[in-house]
């Protein structure tokens, strides 16, 4: 009861699944946390996960984070408030870190991660203008000089 | 400086996602779910791919749902595709820009307004855009450029000559101070008047499609009981349009001539005289959402003559 970790009784060993990293790094998860991603769900179901499953678009830095989030996400009892403050840390990254969980999380299907990491990303975005947005994500403009005068001028009421 | 092509900003990222737009379809998707109105214009202006993904209807759909729902109905869409047929109509030159908005206005009110000066807002260049994307409409709306047909609960607050009433009139909303400027067709001797400053909870869209100048068929006359609540259009003469005005008798007090009127289940038509204004078609309130509250809402508090 006062374990944030185990769920399990004394006499059932967790069951634990291996992943590895596209760079070689293997990390240890327990199958009910890995149970969050849908992919890894559906390998458990099928008996493949027996032997270390291979992930060639995740390296293991990312692989890292990814497994303590899904280990954080499956521990019984935590509260609402505490969770929350949690994910605010743990998406409070660069954003090309947070580029990787958001691939991380589609390959391996974890809602929950791909919600959280995306809505970081929106909130980035908000309240800037195409300016800045430009610097942040350093992506350049593909419009003509004819159409950015365009744009300057019918969106000119939004950005006073 | 020439502009970036796609595959320059695909080359930024060879490995994982350096760029915003190396994501997947699916993420971008869900980022884009989760911006506001002004974060989905802003980012149509980073750059082609972008935009396309920004204009989509998918988004704005929700956007105009979450904001305009209550307030945009039926008749205000189908002023907006005249609107944009007229933009057509008038092509893409400046001069035409001009004179579409124009045209328009007189298109939509054509019996009583074709006269009058319009006073379209400080940019005199503005124009209202040309596609017909949900995001289009938006701008529109959001950028006060759209006049929409919906009806404001007692005009002019509180003048005591409108009370529990609602009236027809053209709306264009003000963002930087999130209310609307009113404007109701010429009546009787007044002229077109301007209200400034009305606020959301006055507003409906109108509950029925006929326009002002037509009587609404009372369908509802078998099914009313005592108790029932009810609007009744009124005007004032033969030649003005119909207001659509409640007659909750007991705000009048017993001995006001207003406090009653009798209307033939069987036959209603139109009834009165020049003294007293013609009631027209009379409509139920619906119970089941809060159309009753917000007529309970503007009830007097003292008892009218």
């Amino acid at each position: 009861m006062s374990s944030s970790s185990s769920s399990s009784s004394p006499s059932c060993p967790k069951k634990m699944i291996t992943l590895k990293s596209s760079d070689g790094e293997t990390f240890e998860i327990e199958e009910i946390a890995a149970l969050q991603s849908k992919t890894l769900e559906s390998m458990i179901d099928e008996n493949c996960a027996s032997t270390p499953v291979p992930l060639p678009n995740i390296t293991g830095k990312i692989l890292a984070k990814v497994v303590e989030y899904c280990t954080k996400h499956a521990e019984v009892g935590a509260d609402a408030e505490s969770l929350r403050a949690w994910d605010a840390e743990f998406v409070s990254v660069d954003h090309p870190t947070l580029f990787d969980y958001i691939l991380a999380a589609n390959f391996l299907e974890i809602p929950t991660l791909l919600n959280l990491a995306c809505q970081s990303v929106a909130d980035m975005v908000k309240g800037k203008t195409p300016d800045e947005i430009h610097k942040i994500f350093n992506i350049k403009s593909t419009f003509t000089p004819e159409e950015e005068e365009e744009l300057r001028r019918e969106n000119q009421w939004a950005f006073d | 400086m020439s502009p970036a092509s796609e595959a320059d900003n695909a080359e930024e990222s060879k490995e994982g996602a350096s760029s915003l737009l190396d994501l997947p379809e699916l993420a971008l998707e869900c980022i884009l779910e989760k911006l506001p109105p002004d974060g989905l214009l802003s980012m149509s202006g980073v750059c082609t791919a972008l935009r396309d993904r920004c204009r989509s209807d998918y988004f704005w759909d929700k956007h105009m749902k979450q904001k305009w729902g209550r307030v945009i109905g039926p008749s205000a869409y189908k002023v907006w595709q005249l609107c944009l047929a007229s933009r057509r109509d008038n092509g893409d030159s400046n001069q035409g820009k001009q004179k579409g908005l124009l045209r328009l206005f007189s298109l939509v009110w054509p019996c009583s307004w074709a006269g009058e000066k319009i006073n379209i807002g400080q940019d005199q260049t503005c124009s209202l855009p040309h596609d017909s994307s949900v995001m289009s409409w938006y701008i529109a709306l959001e950028t006060g450029r759209f006049w929409f047909p919906a009806q404001v609960y007692n005009r002019e607050n509180g003048h005591a000559g409108f009370m529990l009433s609602c009236y027809d009139a053209e709306l264009s909303y003000d963002f930087r101070t999130d209310a609307f400027r009113a404007r109701y067709p010429p009546h009787g001797r007044r002229a077109i008047a301007l209200e400034t400053g009305v606020t959301w909870e006055r507003l409906r869209s109108p509950p029925v499609d006929t326009s002002p100048h037509d009587l609404h068929l009372s369908d509802c006359l078998k099914d009313l009981c005592p108790g029932d609540h009810v609007e009744i259009q009124w005007r004032r003469n033969k030649e003005f349009p119909y207001d659509a005005v409640v007659l909750e008798f007991n705000q009048y007090s017993a001995g006001s001539r207003w406090s009653r009127t009798t209307i033939d289940r069987r036959n209603h038509r139109e009834e009165g005289n020049e003294a007293d204004g013609f009631y027209g078609g009379i409509r139920k309130l619906r119970t089941d959402d809060d159309e009753i509250s917000v007529w309970k809402r503007l009830w007097p508090t003292e008892l009218l003559e």
